[in-house]
């Protein structure tokens, strides 16, 4: 009788890791409780809620579901400790802070380049064929993206020249990855530099003197109005006003997922990553899975730099994209190379740069500064292992040598 | 000959750097027949299998199917023309479902573009059922036996429509039990009009299973023979191309102080399974201990416990009374313990290293290679000279680099540095394998001399014949456990027979 | 299916197979002493040793010619124009005049040390000497089988040790704050690349990715400690986000050249020192032995008793030991501040990058290449380059598209492609 009153609903309710992810969803609410607009003035409250979910995962945990237990001890903890603060900050300077509506269209904002990134690399290492070249993937994506609107007065011809110029520049990574098997991430750090340097090159051979026309955001990459949701609570200011490339990264986010995992060329591309020669002994052709996919890596993330320059800033500058196809790259790792889990930390990243850029405003530009350095925290967190390991591709990184 | 064969290959020719692999070979096959191809290790076999496959492109010779040349420029091609291959080492992806495995890269379709993961699930099971060949189509195959993922090889191949089936050592990985299974599905294979060539080097396997047997040795075919009326010591002879077996002169053994004591050793593999269940073993000083068994029966795991490459679960091992369990391979080394790898490139050497820096390999911490952490080059040159003349290492000084020497050379560089650090127990784990035969000798002979010196020698070989030639002792381990022990005199067949799990019951 | 050694690859495993199946390379090989295919291949890859990297840098220069020519300049007068601005032409001016070395006191040459041409190659060698530091901390690592791509977050480490410990303890004896310095600086970017080393050691954590990360967390640590409000910034003058000068008496000696007009500091001579070191190290101690017996084939290593997990913390530790020395050196040497634009703009790290994989990780290539680069900077730096010739801003591009080039080729290994062709 018992187990079936547990099983209410279709969810255990008493099994392990029901009460750890409970624990977790606390944590979260501990904090959550001492921000607006409730704004708890107590200690109280964050350090009660805190703890129940420190013990619910410390039960979890004795129950062998590791992860999820220590999951939730993490976010007790982090919840009292960061309940507390806020509990010490004035409500006026939380107000100026956490703008949950403006928030989430921040967030939104700045993690769709880290999304085109992480999914340009996650068809790149899908393949077997590493990418740190997503930083200058994007760099080059900007320039060429704000040159083509410049050029043609048309933002899609913009992107497109956009996408076409990343792709050139991962065409390179395939050749010599694939077929010249040089090692992968000495040619993805040569790219980089090319791509740092040929853009800074010519953004000063052509606008050296005056920067990008100004007149440029009249043709830039629309947002997308959407009239009916203009006044719903919450929801309306968040995506009533979107710019359209959010709207594509999410939509390249469907698509990809039922690419890779939904048809057969997602299939072979993955038999490619994980064991060449095996499909190789089935006729698939390595080499060619491999170009299809940097290439195509190329254009995608050069989509997240035509965003950058012409559908957010309006303008570009030299090394304007200051490391964001890094923590693309992160957020491919953090996400475990599947699209919704990038995308997941692609949010979480573009949270922690919203609440950075807001931090100043009330409590001093420093903190907002060393704010920024946390998606390569929790990057190195990841890969170290203490919340799940992160494992790629097995045949990640190694050239095929055809027998 | 009545009936045309199916495939026929002729004067199929491959040359590799320095190696002829495949010399004129001619060989067919009819339909429904399993014709066994035999020979030793680097007879050539699997080149001529990976052209038949479109893997290489023979430098000279046709290939024949119902009588029309065929070109097999590529694996696809292959395919289409029939041919299926189950590799040694399956080409399979750990990650992905047996169903996913098997229609890779023929894949049904819903909607022109999307994968019918329904129907790919259903044709596997057709096919599963037809040939009777049971896998689960939504395992992963990390997660399924040996036995079955080969199974999942033959469905694959199967699955694209093959004629031909070439199963390349398929029993190599196999428990004698898998072993049996798999002879039951081949000759159901054979029942529905499928033709099969048939890779061994086992005589006994061999004899069994097929209808005709060609053999290879070095490049070469020797004959092709019908399975009826053939014997062992006629293929063997075929096989080795002489009759006598390589008997080593040694005069008798004349044990001493127990060296080298294994005690109720439990040790897990990679997977985390265990591979060396309780086993107990002492090896003398001045005797040669052989250990027999099929391949991945424990042996690897049974080493590398006793030379400190890897924790033992349970279980105690001491060399010359001193207890070495779980001791780091330095110490292992230091208390003495030689250890000849099994794989020489991926273990013994280093192979950009110069020799003199691998011959250093144990000792460059001891004086007088190095004083203060500081190296003494030309002291380890010096040493590496005199290495070098007494085991008659050829084709390098002391400052080439270990990948430039042939692997005998190389094998004889391993054995003077293990023999070098003077050690008490000698580990030997195929000692020989893919050696020409004066370099077989040359270590054999050294190895009698290791014994004669009072060292005790523990051998650990696939190669019944340089078991029985060697050995003073012989233990024969089965699935991780020592299941008999046998005095050199023992016959093939009683070391085949225990080897097999055949005395199971006595094991106590 | 997947190699024994999991997520790390050993960079010389990555050589195309030379026998197509594992099977064949057990077929027994004639022992023939007259030809051997693979002892020529050993011959043939020692000789690329240097000559691979000239072509590299070759085609390099002359890809960026091509790239001058498209903007309608002569690349032979702007290579000309970079070439004054490095100073390397005043090794060929004679001239009767004196340096002061350390040590030796007033030493005499018969060159001219007072020009321009010195004041330039003075400005050469100070940013040659982070080069080749951080040029070092790369190969060092590389020796040992892991590609350090954090030499630049590792300089960072020494830097801003070195930054807090010069500009605190003023009054202090002169020798012993600049030692102090020096080991802070030094041990910050061990104790930085350590993580790194730790990860892989322990739990396999791939060094690239945690390299990188490690890289941009020192940046944003950097931006927080001299940005405004941060520890480190300025004291005097809240609004500009730089640190303190470092006092007087933490600089290093500046022998050659005006002090005030940044002469080249004793650093350069400590950087030809760690070239030292480091050869010595990697040929003739047992730590080196170990180390690239690690890189070259791990499993053999713990096979002959050697601890791969120990050496791979070990050489990340002391490849950051050199960058952080290269942060402290740098610091203490000429620039005696750090600005938040600093810490995003440098770039030292992964120009070291650069020296280490052209000079093919050994301590002369090292030093050579670092030479280059750092003359290139130079050479090409809006204070050196005349501006009526080529745009120094331009020309500080084309150095960045030089340095890809130069990356992009000695990837490749023009021997490998000869090689192969002949196959």
């Amino acid at each position: 009788m018992t187990a079936l009153a547990a099983r209410v609903g279709g969810i255990r309710w008493t099994h392990p890791r029901t009460i750890g992810i409970a624990g977790i969803f606390l944590g979260v609410i501990a904090f959550w409780l001492a921000l607006p607009p409730l704004a708890a003035r107590t200690v109280i409250w964050p350090i009660l809620i805190g703890v129940v979910a420190i013990a619910a995962g410390i039960w979890a945990q004795s129950r062998d579901e590791r992860r999820v237990g220590w999951g939730a001890v993490a976010a007790g903890l982090l919840g009292i400790v960061f309940g507390v603060l806020a509990t010490r900050s004035s409500v006026d300077n939380l107000d100026k802070v956490v703008v949950w509506s403006a928030l989430g269209a921040a967030t939104l904002r700045y993690a769709t380049p880290l999304t085109f990134a992480a999914i340009g690399g996650l068809y790149c290492e899908r393949s077997g064929v590493i990418n740190v070249a997503l930083e200058g993937m994007l760099l080059t994506g900007a320039f060429f993206g704000i040159w083509g609107v410049d050029k043609t007065h048309q933002w899609w011809l913009g992107l497109l020249i956009a996408m076409f110029a990343g792709a050139v520049l991962a065409t390179i990574h395939a050749v010599w990855s694939i077929h010249l098997k040089v090692d992968q991430i000495i040619a993805g750090t040569a790219l980089n530099f090319l791509a740092l340097g040929i853009t800074g090159f010519l953004f000063i051979s052509i606008y050296g003197d005056t920067g990008t026309p100004g007149n440029l955001t009249q043709y830039a990459i629309p947002d997308v109005h959407i009239s009916f949701l203009r006044d719903v609570y919450f929801i309306g200011p968040i995506i009533g006003q979107l710019n359209l490339m959010i709207w594509l990264s999410i939509l390249l986010l469907f698509v990809t997922y039922v690419i890779v995992f939904r048809t057969p060329f997602g299939l072979r591309l993955r038999a490619v990553g994980e064991h060449p020669r095996a499909a190789d002994t089935v006729g698939i052709s390595v080499y060619r899975t491999r170009y299809i996919a940097v290439i195509s890596s190329g254009a995608i993330a050069a989509m997240g730099g035509a965003y950058l320059s012409i559908g957010f800033v309006h303008s570009f500058n030299e090394n304007m994209t200051a490391g964001q196809g890094f923590i693309g790259l992160a957020a491919l790792i953090f996400g475990k190379w599947r699209p919704f889990g990038a995308w997941g930390a692609a949010l979480l990243f573009g949270f922690s740069s919203a609440i950075a850029d807001r931090l100043p405003n009330a409590y001093g530009n420093e903190w907002g500064t060393l704010f920024q350095a946390l998606p390569y925290v929790l990057t190195l967190v990841a890969v170290a292992g203490v919340i799940g390991r992160s494992i790629g591709p097995a045949a990640v990184g190694r050239p095929y040598v055809k027998q | 000959m009545a009936e045309a064969p199916l495939l026929e290959l002729r004067n199929i020719t491959k040359q590799f750097p320095g190696v002829l692999a495949n010399d004129h070979v001619n060989f067919d096959l009819r339909q429904g027949e399993v014709h066994a191809l035999l020979g030793e290790n680097g007879a050539g076999k699997s080149t001529l299998m990976n052209i038949l496959y479109g893997l290489y492109t023979p430098d000279e010779g046709e290939i024949l199917l119902h009588g029309n040349p065929i070109d097999l420029g590529s694996t696809k091609a292959a395919i289409e023309h029939g041919i299926g291959m189950v590799h040694q080492h399956f080409m399979l992806i750990p990650v992905m479902t047996v169903a996913e495995n098997i229609v890779l890269a023929s894949e049904p379709r819903h909607a022109a573009v999307l994968l019918d993961y329904d129907a790919a699930r259903k044709r596997v099971r057709e096919i599963s059922e037809r040939y009777g060949l049971a896998v689960d189509p939504d395992a992963r195959v990390e997660r399924i036996t040996v036995g079955q993922q080969q199974r999942v090889e033959i469905l694959k191949a199967l699955y694209r429509g093959a004629e031909i089936l070439i199963l390349d050592e398929p029993t190599a990985v196999l428990t004698p039990q898998e072993a049996q299974e798999l002879f039951e599905i081949i000759r159901s294979l054979k029942e529905q009009g499928k033709s099969i060539i048939f890779i061994s080097h086992k005589l006994n396997e061999v004899l069994e299973i097929a209808d005709r047997i060609t053999t290879l040795r070095r490049g070469k075919v020797v004959d092709t023979v019908p399975a009826a009326g053939a014997t062992e010591e006629g293929l063997a002879r075929m096989m080795v191309g002489r009759e006598v077996l390589l008997r080593v002169d040694k005069k008798p053994a004349q044990p001493g102080e127990p060296l080298l004591e294994v005690e109720d050793l439990s040790v897990v593999d990679d997977r985390g399974l265990e591979a060396v269940r309780g086993v107990s073993l002492t090896v003398r000083g001045g005797e040669i201990v052989g250990l027999a068994g099929v391949d991945a029966n424990g042996q690897s795991e049974l080493i590398d416990a006793i030379t400190g490459l890897r924790p033992a679960r349970s279980g105690r091992v001491r060399v010359g009374g001193k207890d070495i369990t779980n001791a780091s391979s330095r110490e292992a080394i230091d208390t003495g313990v030689g250890h000849i790898p099994e794989d020489r490139h991926r273990r013994g050497l280093v192979l950009p290293f110069t020799l003199a820096e691998n011959l250093a390999l144990h000792d460059y911490r001891k004086e007088p290679e190095s004083k203060h952490g500081f190296l003494f080059p030309s002291r380890m040159v010096e040493k590496a000279r005199r290495l070098l003349r007494e085991f008659d290492v050829r084709g390098g000084t002391p400052l080439t680099p270990a990948g430039a020497l042939s692997g005998g050379n190389q094998q004889k560089v391993v054995l003077a540095r293990e023999i070098d650090v003077d050690p008490r127990v000698l580990v030997a784990a195929q000692p020989t394998r893919g050696l020409d035969v004066g370099a077989i000798e040359f270590v054999h002979r050294r190895l009698v001399e290791q014994r004669d010196a009072g060292r005790a020698v523990f051998l650990v070989s696939l190669e019944l014949e340089e078991i029985l030639s060697l050995s003073d002792r012989i233990l024969v381990i089965y699935e991780g456990r020592i299941v008999g022990e046998f005095p050199p005199t023992a016959t093939e067949e009683e070391l085949g027979f225990a080897m097999t799990g055949g005395r199971r019951e006595e094991a106590a | 299916m997947t190699d024994d050694d999991g997520k790390f690859r050993d960079p010389k495993a990555l050589e195309p197979e030379l026998v197509p199946d594992a099977e064949d390379m057990a077929i027994p090989t004639p022992a023939t002493e007259e030809y051997s295919p693979r002892r020529f291949l050993a011959l043939q890859s020692q000789l690329g040793g240097f000559v691979g990297p000239l072509l590299t840098t070759a085609l390099a220069f002359l890809m960026g010619g091509l790239v001058v020519l498209l903007t309608g300049k002569n690349p032979l007068s702007v290579y000309k124009a970079v070439w004054n601005g490095t100073g390397l032409s005043w090794f060929f001016h004679v001239g009767n005049h004196h340096i002061n070395l350390p040590l030796v006191g007033r030493t005499w040459f018969w060159w001219d040390t007072g020009s321009l041409a010195a004041g330039n190659l003075q400005q050469t060698l100070l940013i040659t000497t982070p080069i080749i530091l951080t040029g070092l901390a790369v190969a060092f690592a590389f020796r040992c089988g892991m590609f350090n791509i954090g030499g630049q977050g590792q300089y960072f480490a020494g830097a801003y040790l070195a930054i807090w410990v010069g500009t605190s303890f003023a009054g202090m004896n002169h020798v012993l704050h600049v030692v102090c310095c020096i080991v802070a600086g030094s041990l910050a970017g061990a104790a930085y690349a350590g993580i790194a080393g730790i990860l892989k050691a322990t739990v396999g954590a791939h060094e690239v990715i945690s390299t990188i990360m490690l890289n941009w967390t020192a940046i944003w640590v950097g931006a927080y400690l001299f940005g405004q409000g941060g520890p480190l910034q300025n004291s005097t003058q809240p609004s500009i986000p730089i640190s303190n000068d470092i006092v007087e008496g933490a600089r290093l000696k500046v022998f050659w050249g005006d002090p005030l007009l940044q002469g080249l500091s004793v650093g350069i001579f400590i950087a030809i020192l760690m070239l030292v070191v480091y050869w010595i190290v990697i040929n003739r101690t047992t730590l080196g032995f170990e180390v690239r017996a690690v890189g070259f084939n791990p499993e053999a290593a713990r096979y002959g008793g050697i601890s791969v997990a120990r050496n791979y913390f070990l050489a990340m530790a002391i490849a950051g030991l050199f960058a952080g020395l290269g942060g402290a050196v740098d610091i203490l040497g000429w620039q005696y501040r750090l600005g938040e634009t600093d810490v995003h703009a440098n770039t030292i790290g992964f120009i070291g990058l650069a020296a280490a994989l052209l000079g093919r990780n050994t301590a002369i290539g090292v030093g050579a290449a670092g030479l280059l680069f750092g003359a290139l900077l130079n050479g090409t730096s809006g204070r050196q380059l005349d501006p009526t010739i080529f745009r120094p801003d331009l020309a500080g591009n084309l150095t960045t598209i030089i340095q890809g080039l130069v990356v992009l080729f000695v990837g490749l290994n023009l021997t490998t492609i000869v090689r192969r062709r002949h196959k």
